[in-house]
């Protein structure tokens, strides 16, 4: 499903000593099936930015189309567009509650009104797509797991729902390196067999490099970069302002250019670890033959 | 936060202003002081003095009045009710309206309106304090003058610790519930509706999470003050001492002033 944000502002606490202004007229347009990557600092409207897409938020002005709903300020039932819209939170783990991990998982579609079966079976469909084999850990207690183990639970649960649109929020905060790659891959695979729109939200500029065709980079409840990750790259002073980092790959371009001829410099769309390695392994072997 | 953001009790609202700066023990005294004299009064001037010094006091403190009402909020059902009780029950004096049975009497009218004024103005001034006094002062500040009654076995200072611990982490369980809350209505859990049955397990899914996090978040707490070396009250110091200055002086005359005129004029 397509997503499109009209001059979106959102204030909270309004009238009260704590208002604040979280996002600031924001406009943007995501195609339906494109991997999206959201980028910014702690408080920069990020976890603000997606709680609109399923209706947890309201605008307090401007508009949010999100396939073929509408959200305004003043739209009040958003349980439909919810059941379309799946949002894993931070942590998704402490919202684990049930007695086994096929209970937990099988919440959500129950709550779609799917008959108890069709509810187990996507249950167990989505644990086998984040990688918990179902015969293992079905009949588990969820609080016996390890985190990254219950984070994939929580994660199948919302998977479950089979969203149109997933969004994620920091999916791989507080996970070792292996768990990380684990569970982006297991979201890219299924970004990618089910053409679903992905949202994901992350400080981490090596993991929207890797997955994300789109970035958008947040500051300050604005929209302050967007582009491909090629594009949102090339300006690395700009996001060395907003306190942000390239990643170590475009890093390393930089800084080989430096030192490079203009004609044989480095093109800045090789941002992925596997790209830049084969592209440097094919120049070298160039070079050894003399004909660079 | 969405749907707890009406929660005003105990929430401490930083500042400089005049009551900000008076010593958490003379605030709570006075407090007390001032729930006598809300009993004191009993007729029409005594109530004006009393409005009148709550009036100021919210000035002096820098408080939008607006935001000050809003502690009412809670209670505000409960005014109602005992001013309506009052209206219809409490009798004697003129009767100015009948039906059957039923009369407003001249005692009724008065008692229903000096009734949900005292009870309006112990929740404000109770508001006013929490709203001046950040929780730590506060339970500071019962901790000392609770602290004689150390010499009977009161655990005063794990009272206190308790209590400041409680009011630190309500804010934090809220902002919990109301993230709990979100996520599983992300999950389809429609709150609002919805059978008896549907509702009580959606209930469950918030119910459980938050337990489990309050427990954890108890779990690392207690680790976090062992591992700086906390144990318990005794022989400890604080970085913060407590002074008395002339503001406290100034409460202390206000107070006097408060008493006695509400002796001179209550009837």
């Amino acid at each position: 499903m397509q997503i499109a944000f009209e001059q979106v502002s959102h204030i909270y606490g309004r009238g009260t000593p704590f208002e604040k202004r979280a996002l600031d007229n924001v406009s943007l347009n995501i195609p339906s099936g494109s991997y999206v990557g959201i980028i910014g600092q702690t408080g920069s409207g990020k976890s603000t930015l997606i709680q609109h897409l399923n209706g947890l938020l309201k605008p307090t002005s401007g508009k949010i189309r999100v396939g073929e709903w509408t959200i305004t300020p003043e739209t009040k039932q958003t349980l439909e567009l919810r059941k379309r819209v799946g949002l894993v939170f931070q942590y998704p783990e402490h919202q684990l509650f049930e007695e086994t991990v096929l209970k937990d998982v099988a919440f959500g579609p129950r709550n779609l009104g799917l008959p108890e079966e069709m509810a187990l079976l996507r249950a167990r469909e989505a644990l086998e797509v984040v990688g918990l084999a179902y015969e293992e850990w079905k009949d588990r207690s969820p609080f016996q797991l390890s985190g990254g183990q219950m984070r994939r639970v929580a994660i199948a649960g919302v998977l479950a729902m089979q969203p149109q649109i997933l969004i994620l929020d920091e999916p791989t905060a507080g996970l070792d390196p292996a768990g990380r790659r684990e569970i982006l891959e297991a979201i890219y695979r299924i970004h990618k067999e089910q053409k679903m729109t992905t949202l994901l939200v992350t400080h981490s500029m090596e993991e929207a490099a890797r997955y994300a065709d789109w970035l958008i980079v947040m500051a300050a409840g604005r929209i302050a970069l967007s582009g491909t990750p090629a594009e949102v790259f090339a300006q690395a002073d700009r996001l060395r302002q907003l306190s942000l980092d390239v990643p170590n790959t475009v890093a390393l371009i930089h800084k080989l250019n430096e030192r490079l001829p203009e004609e044989y410099k480095l093109p800045l769309h090789l941002y992925r670890e596997e790209e830049l390695e084969a592209y440097l392994l094919q120049r070298l072997s160039g070079v050894k033959e003399g004909t660079r | 936060m969405s749907v707890l953001q009406n929660f005003a009790i105990g929430q401490y609202l930083p500042g400089e202003s005049l009551l900000h700066r008076l010593d958490p023990r003379s605030k709570l005294v006075f407090v007390f002081a001032f729930a006598f004299f809300v009993f004191m009064a009993n007729n029409g001037p005594t109530y004006a003095i009393l409005c009148v010094f709550m009036v100021i006091a919210t000035i002096a403190a820098r408080i939008s009045v607006s935001y000050l009402l809003r502690g009412l909020k809670p209670v505000w059902f409960l005014i109602l009710l005992t001013a309506v009780i009052h209206l219809f029950m409490t009798k004697g004096g003129a009767v100015y309206l009948q039906w059957d049975w039923v009369t407003v009497e001249e005692q009724g009218v008065r008692q229903a309106m000096f009734m949900s004024m005292r009870l309006a103005l112990l929740v404000l001034i109770g508001s006013l304090l929490t709203l001046t006094t950040s929780p730590l002062d506060l339970t500071e500040g019962m901790e000392r003058l609770l602290a004689p009654l150390r010499k009977l076995g009161v655990p005063v200072h794990e009272i206190a610790l308790m209590l400041s611990i409680a009011l630190r982490f309500i804010p934090t369980l809220l902002e919990e519930t109301d993230k709990i809350i979100k996520a599983q209505t992300s999950r389809g859990a429609n709150l609002d509706s919805g059978n008896l049955l549907t509702r009580a397990r959606n209930l469950v899914a918030i119910v459980v999470p938050l337990f489990i996090s309050a427990f954890r978040r108890a779990d690392e707490l207690a680790l976090a003050m062992e591992a700086r070396g906390y144990r318990g009250g005794a022989g400890r110091t604080r970085r913060k001492q407590l002074r008395f200055t002339w503001r406290d002086g100034l409460l202390a005359f206000v107070a006097v002033l408060l008493a006695g005129s509400l002796g001179w004029w209550r009837a």
